[in-house]
């Protein structure tokens, strides 16, 4: 089984990988693509963001512009900021046979904005069918579904050497706060689609 | 904001300062199509020293429900919460509790 694994823990620390040169370009591309558009947008509202960064900058306040704002002009600057570092570590580490425990941490972190950004574009839906799109998407549907598998492959490997939970932590939320019914309402208000 | 206020004048109360003090503020997951579960449930373990368990449980409610209160406190605390989210790439917001 691990035989398969494209990224596995190395016997002396860190994490090798292996990739074929294809993945590696897409890995290094891709990257830089996002890191261009993340580069001015200052502290433009969220919902004037173009798709691909809509969710990379998500709001805190729905329903409080003035707050929305003043939260927007304490956090924005930091985190476009941390989306560069992880897409500019993965782009730049994307030849490596080897990675330490950080660059492997901004690969997961850079593949979910990827997946962010292609998603949005994409207009993916919570059903698992394909998105209605021309063939000039298609390259971008086969580049997430590729992001997402490598993603799932990182995350298989990270939640291993998470740390023990914290003891207590538990039990300071309740597991269902308000008692939803399955199948409530999306942030946006439109219905939230019900499990097969 | 200085504390030595002048006598003669009249100290306006900061009702915002009075108002509901003791409810905390809510930090929420939204459900969104994007972000892959087993990422999720990695997310709130990371982030809030959640049980494998009790992460898994938040993340199905998030999915299944739509939305999850992950955690609560004082608004400075859910603002640090929905920011380390953020930097995570959830669907985080806040709220007033009720």
């Amino acid at each position: 089984m691990s035989l398969l694994r494209r990224i596995r823990p190395s016997k002396n620390g860190g994490y090798e990988v292996h990739l074929a040169s294809e993945e590696r370009s897409l890995l290094s591309v891709l990257p830089a693509h996002l890191v261009s558009l993340l580069d001015n947008v200052g502290e433009t509202p969220q919902d004037e963001l173009p798709d691909a960064l809509q969710r990379l900058l998500p709001p805190a306040y729905t329903t409080d512009p003035d707050a929305e704002r003043a939260y927007v002009s304490m956090t924005r600057e930091d985190l476009v900021e941390h989306h560069r570092e992880s897409l500019e570590t993965m782009s730049v580490t994307a030849k490596a046979t080897w990675l330490n425990d950080e660059q492997l941490a901004a690969w997961l972190a850079a593949l979910n904005d990827l997946r962010l950004a292609l998603g949005s574009m994409l207009g993916v839906t919570e059903e698992e069918t394909e998105p209605p799109m021309g063939d000039a998407e298609q390259a971008e549907w086969i580049a997430y579904q590729y992001l997402g598998a490598l993603q799932s492959e990182l995350v298989d490997i990270l939640e291993r050497v998470l740390p023990d939970a914290v003891p207590g932590a538990d039990d300071l939320v309740p597991d269902d706060y308000w008692g939803d019914p399955v199948g409530g309402l999306r942030w946006d208000g439109t219905p939230q689609p019900r499990d097969p | 904001m200085g504390s030595t206020a002048v006598p003669a004048e009249v100290v306006r109360p900061q009702t915002h300062e009075v108002a509901v003090p003791e409810l905390p503020w809510l930090v929420i997951v939204w459900n969104d199509p994007i972000n892959l579960m087993t990422y999720v449930t990695y997310v709130f373990q990371k982030l809030f020293g959640y049980s494998r368990e009790k992460a898994h449980k938040l993340m199905l409610d998030v999915h299944h429900k739509g939305r999850a209160v992950v955690s609560s406190g004082p608004k400075e605390r859910a603002e640090l919460d929905v920011a380390r989210l953020h930097q995570h790439g959830l669907w985080a917001t806040m709220e007033h509790g009720r």
